[in-house]
This record gives structure tokens, sequence and C-alpha cells, in this order.
């Protein structure tokens, strides 16, 4: 058994880890604050909406790269990048959508204030990774495959942009609200926000589709069958199959854009527990260790 | 297609009808989840025929699907994908195999063998023979690269012009050893045989190999018995110096690795070096000398191309979908007095009439 105080001295990576987390908790309070400052601004007067956008969008990307230093570093000591442990698979689940998240802010200025609801998302992903120890960890064997890579980028894309949809999805939930109504005043109709988010959960849509195919491929490779229903690729076709068939439900049926707002929340919570929960669920299942 | 076709096409081809189908595939997938051995194998099959019917029914009659040429080669990849998925199930081939280095690989070893109905390959005709390996550890004993060797027939007559050549080639892990579509697949199960001769009082002497437990995660049991033709039980312990460390990385290597062999009979209690041999009831033992054996999963499937071919064809036919025809719509005309930004090209294309968008 290591002992704690060694490993936290050894992990040179905790300092920037604790940075990035802490800009992203910047980036959340000029997002909220921004909110706030344009719930007293006159509709249509954009100056005071968007001043406090180009901060958030600072401060979101310095979260990226110092996440990015903090990967690096414990990349150089242990000689592999961050897939094994919950430690380190959230590590670069918040670089991740860190970094879609940042790209997507500046670009799509419409859902910016979505960030509001978004990067408090986050937030359970760093408090949660401050709450482990970052024990060292070895690559499994059947880790030094080309597909690793392939999978695990597309799955990444893939739940950055079910927290895109989730942000819009949270904001049309949020405005709903006698409490809240008044924050998204300037904020576009439901109707425009419901239609991105279904947007990007289609993208979200595709890139679970390939992060499957890869995934196929790479089990082919790692355990000899492409597929066999572990708790792993059980969970994650679940996921794909109510995303698939929520797109499903919402071109047979008029949908209510809450219901549906409801439905994208449930595909994002679905797939965080398929991603952080059932790896950890059956120990040897999906990791290959032995 | 008759009026008649028609309605009942449609009725048959209906996006409900879908949803039915994927909640009943949700509910099979969920039944299957971590146990697919014990679940019956038609709780994913019934829903997968249901959803293809539909499919089916809905390509031929729905022109929001059979129009859209990305939806429709999406959905036609989906249908390819079941299909294939079932011939695949009814083709496979899956097994396990013990093979002692230095031997050449038969049929007859294969072991826990599984296989569909419609297999046909070519098991016969495979040829190689099992070569030395090595297997790294790290500290703690977690499982490295697998190096195992193999020789396969070159295909080439040898030098003095007979016979085949052979060539060796390294697999272990993901680089499987594939042989006329089989794909043999080095696993975590690999251990120790010693060599041993049994030379009877009267008769012939035998020679044959004891697979000892998988090593390191038998490490603390590496015992194992054999009775001879009209001998009584024998009982072995192999007592291994391998090097093995928890603390430290380490090599497991057959050709460094010593062994001395533990005999027992009950009344007598022998350790024998490579080489030496004892007299027991019925006959003399030998230890010739310790080797090595590789345990590997032996998998066929001659629809694996196909199906990621497939899968990505729908998926480039989804994409184009998602170019083409969603990223266009965009309701700009729905901001409510907020900066809706750019959104890059989309934004300058009209809204949809039926207030969808997606
Ligand atoms: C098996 C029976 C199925 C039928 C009959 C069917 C039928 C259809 C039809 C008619 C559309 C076009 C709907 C419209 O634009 O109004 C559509 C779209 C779509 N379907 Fe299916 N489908 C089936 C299975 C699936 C499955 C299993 C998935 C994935 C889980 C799927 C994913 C999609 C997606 C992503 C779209 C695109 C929607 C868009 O335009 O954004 N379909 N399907």
């Amino acid at each position: 058994m290591n002992d704690m105080t060694g490993v936290i001295s050894r992990a040179t990576e905790l300092p920037w880890l604790w940075a990035g987390l802490t800009a992203y908790v910047l980036a959340t309070v000029a997002a909220v604050m921004g909110i706030l400052r344009a719930q007293v601004a006159t509709v249509g007067s954009m100056a005071v909406v968007r001043t406090h956008e180009k901060f958030v969008l600072l401060m979101v990307s310095m979260g990226v790269a110092l996440i990015a230093i903090a990967i690096a570093e414990r990349w150089m000591r242990l000689g592999h990048g961050p897939f094994v442990n919950l430690f380190e698979l959230l590590m670069s689940q918040l670089w991740s959508l860190g970094l879609v998240f940042a790209v997507v802010y500046w670009r799509v200025p419409l859902l910016r204030p979505s960030a509001v609801v978004a990067l408090p998302m986050m937030w359970v992903l760093g408090g949660w990774v401050l709450a482990l120890q970052p024990v060292d960890t070895a690559l499994p064997p059947t880790y030094h495959n080309d597909w690793l890579w392939a999978h695990v980028g597309l799955g990444k894309i893939f739940l950055s942009f079910c927290l895109v949809g989730t942000g819009l999805a949270g904001v049309i939930l949020l405005r709903n609200t006698q409490r809240f109504a008044s924050w998204f005043r300037h904020v576009p109709a439901d109707e425009v926000l419901d239609a991105l988010a279904w947007r990007f959960m289609l993208l979200a849509f595709i890139f679970h589709s390939l992060m499957l195919t890869a995934g196929a491929v790479w089990a082919q490779d790692a355990w000899g069958r492409y597929w066999a229903w572990d708790a792993l690729e059980t969970s994650s076709f679940l996921n794909w199959l109510l995303l698939g068939a929520s797109i499903h439900a919402r071109l047979t049926y008029r949908i209510p854009i809450r219901v549906g707002a409801i439905a994208i929340i449930a595909v994002f919570v679905f797939a965080f527990i398929t991603y952080f929960g059932t790896p950890f669920y059956s120990e040897a299942a999906h990791k290959g260790v032995v | 297609m008759t009026h008649r076709m028609m309605n009942m096409g449609r009725g048959l081809g209906s996006t409900r009808l879908a949803l039915v189908g994927m909640f009943l595939l949700a509910i099979g997938a969920a039944l299957s989840y971590d146990n697919p051995a014990e679940t019956p194998v038609w709780v994913l099959v019934v829903p997968l025929a249901f959803l293809a019917v539909n499919l089916l029914a809905a390509i031929a009659t729905n022109p929001r699907i059979n129009r859209r040429g990305g939806l429709l080669v999406f959905h036609l990849g989906l249908l390819a994908i079941i299909v294939l998925a079932g011939v695949g199930r009814l083709t496979h081939f899956d097994a396990q195999l013990e093979i002692t280095e230095g031997t050449p690989f038969s049929p007859s070893d294969l072991t826990n063998l599984e296989k569909g109905p419609l297999h046909s390959g070519a098991l016969q005709q495979l040829a190689f023979v099992q070569g030395s390996f090595t297997v790294d550890y790290s500290s703690g004993m977690v499982r490295g690269l697998t190096h195992s060797q193999v020789l396969i027939p070159d295909g080439q007559a040898n030098a003095s012009g007979g016979g085949q050549g052979w060539q060796t080639k390294v697999v272990g892990d993901d680089r499987p050893l594939i042989l006329e579509g089989y794909r043999f697949y080095t696993t975590f199960n690999k251990g120790f045989a010693p060599i041993l001769t049994w030379i009877p009082e009267q008769g012939e002497a035998i020679s044959g190999t004891i697979h000892m437990p998988p090593y390191p995660l038998f490490e603390y049991k590496q015992d194992s018995s054999w009775t001879p033709p009209n001998g009584q039980e024998i009982k072995f312990w192999l007592r291994l110096k391998t090097g093995l460390r928890e603390d430290a990385a380490w090599v497991l290597n057959g050709k460094t690795a010593t062994g001395v062999l533990v005999v027992n009979t009950g009344e007598q209690r022998v350790e024998l070096e490579p080489g030496q041999n004892v007299q027991l009831p019925g006959g003399n033992l030998r230890y010739d000398r310790l080797t090595t054996w590789m345990g590997y999963k032996v998998f066929y499937d001659p629809t694996l191309h196909w199906l990621f071919g497939a899968a990505l064809i729908a998926i480039t036919g989804l994409a184009t979908h998602f170019w083409l025809k969603v990223g266009v719509r965009v309701p700009s005309s729905h901001a409510a007095g907020s900066p809706a930004g750019s959104i890059g090209r989309l934004q300058k294309m009209p809204e949809t009439t039926d207030g969808r968008f997606l």
C-alpha cells in the first residue's frame, strides 16, 4: 500500500490541476455575474450583455491550458496518457470538455448564456477529482493500441457536445422557473435554443456512433471479440439507443420543448454514469488488467 | 406497389413502431448487461428482427427517409449491421487453446469450442508451431506486453529443396496470429510445463508435458497430478525460479526460468532437477526439462471487416445528412432581442416551415 503523503508529494501535476480548476471557477463566476448584470439592463443593450464574455472565454481557455500542463506532467512522470484510473479519466475529461466548450463558446455566441449551466457541470468533475488520490497507474497491455486514441477522442467529443446541449437544455428549464426567469431575458426564444441544442445532440450522436465503432475495433484487438455486452459496452449502447430514440421521438411526436430538454439532460446524465461509473463497477471487465 | 400494400408498408414502417422496437431492444440489452451467456439470445434477436422489418418497410414507403440520401444510407447501414451481426453469429467460431512450446497446433487441442451452425472454416489446414514467449511485468505485478513467438510455414521450399521453410512471427495482446481468418490472441493464461518421460517396466516409453496452472496468477499453487498407465497417481509440485518480483519490474521468460520438480506418490517424495529420474511403482519417471505453454483465445468471424465498413458507411451517411439537411436550418428569426451572433454559414438559411429544426 502506498502512503498517501508520498503519493501527493510526488504528484507534481496537482498544483497545475488546482490552478486549472480555479480558472474554471472564475469563468463560472464571471458568467453568472454577466447574466446578473444583464438582468437589470434593458433588452437590446448588447454592451452590457457581452462585456464579461471575453473574460469567461479567457478563463476557460486558461483552465484548459493549465490542465493540459497537469496532464503533461503526469504523462512524463508515468510514461503514459491519462487513460487508466478515475483520477486520470476525470482530469482528461475536464480538459477536453473545457476545450470543446471554449471553441463552441467562441464560435457560437448564441449559446454563451448557457455557460452558467454548463460550467457548473464541470465543477462536479472538478470536485470529484479533488476527492481522489492521484495514485500512479500502469498502462495495461491492451492499451498499447492506436484505436485507444480514436475511441477516447471520439468519446470526448461526444460528451462535450452533450455538455453543450445540456447547457442549452438547462437554460430552457431554468428560464421557465420563477426564480431564474429574469436571468435569461436576453437569451433567444426557447425554440431557438431547442433547435440549437438538438443540433448538437445529433452531432453528439454521430460521434457516439463513431466511438462505438472505434471501441468495437479496439475490443476485437484487445479481447478478441468486438462485442460481448460487458457492462461498459451495454451501458454505452443503451446511451446511444436513448439518444437515437429521443431524436426519433422528437421527429415522430410534437414533444414539448421542455420535455425535450429533460431528454437531453437524461442523455447527458446517462453518459456521465457510463463514463465515470461503469468502468469502476466491474474492475477488470473493461480495463484489460490481470 | 398496390395501394393496399403501400398502406400496409406505411403501417409496418411507422416511426412509432421504431420507437417500440428500440424500447424492446433496450430491454434486451439491459437483460444481457454483463452476463450475455446466461441471457436467452431471443431477447436481442426478436427486437432486432422487429426493427429490421420496420426499417425495411419504412425505407420502401416513407419518403422522409427514402428521398433523403444521407439518412437513407445511414438506415441501410443499420440494417446491414443487423444482418451482418446475424450472419456472424451463424458462422462464428470461438475456442480456447493451450499449446506447449515447440509443438505444432492441432485442432484437437482446442477446448471450450463454440460455433455457429453454418461455420465452415479451414481449421484443419492451419499450421503453426508455438515458440517461446516473454511477458513484461511492472512493479506491483501489473502485466505488460506479451511477446509470443510462433513459426508459420513461409510457403517456400527450403534451401535443401525439400519440405517447407518456416518464418518466425511475434504476436501478443492486440496483435493476433491470423491464419485463414482464424485469429489467435494471447491471453493472461500461460505457464510452465515440465516435459516428462515415463519408461514402464514393460512396453514403450512415452513422453509428454504437464501444463502447470497459469503463472504467475497461481504462483503459490504450481501443482498437478498424473496417473501412468497401470501405475498409481503421481503428484507433482513445481518449485520455480523465475525472477518474479512484486516491488519492481521483471520479465517472465521461460528461457531463463528454472524449476525443480517435486514428485510425490504418497510413499515416496523426491526432488528432481532437469535430466534426473526416479524409480516409481510400475516404471521409471524422467524429468527431461522445463518448458512453457501459452494460452490463446481463438476467434473467427467472416463478417468483421464488413461490419466495420457498414458502420463507417452508415455514419458517413448520417454526417452527410447532418451537413446538408440539418446544419442549414437555423431559426434565426426567433432570436428575441439578443445577439444571435454568427453561427457560421448556418445562420443564413431560413427556418423550416414545420417549426422543427432537426
Ligand atoms: C429500425 C427502424 C427505424 C425506422 C423505421 C427509422 C425511420 C426513420 C425516419 C423515417 C427518419 C426520418 C424522420 C423525419 O425526418 O421525419 C429517421 C431519422 C433518423 N433516425 Fe431512424 N429509423 C429507424 C431506426 C433508427 C435507429 C435504430 C436509430 C439509431 C439509434 C435511428 C436514428 C435516426 C436518426 C439519427 C435520424 C435523423 C433525424 C434527423 O433528421 O435529424 N433510426 N429514421
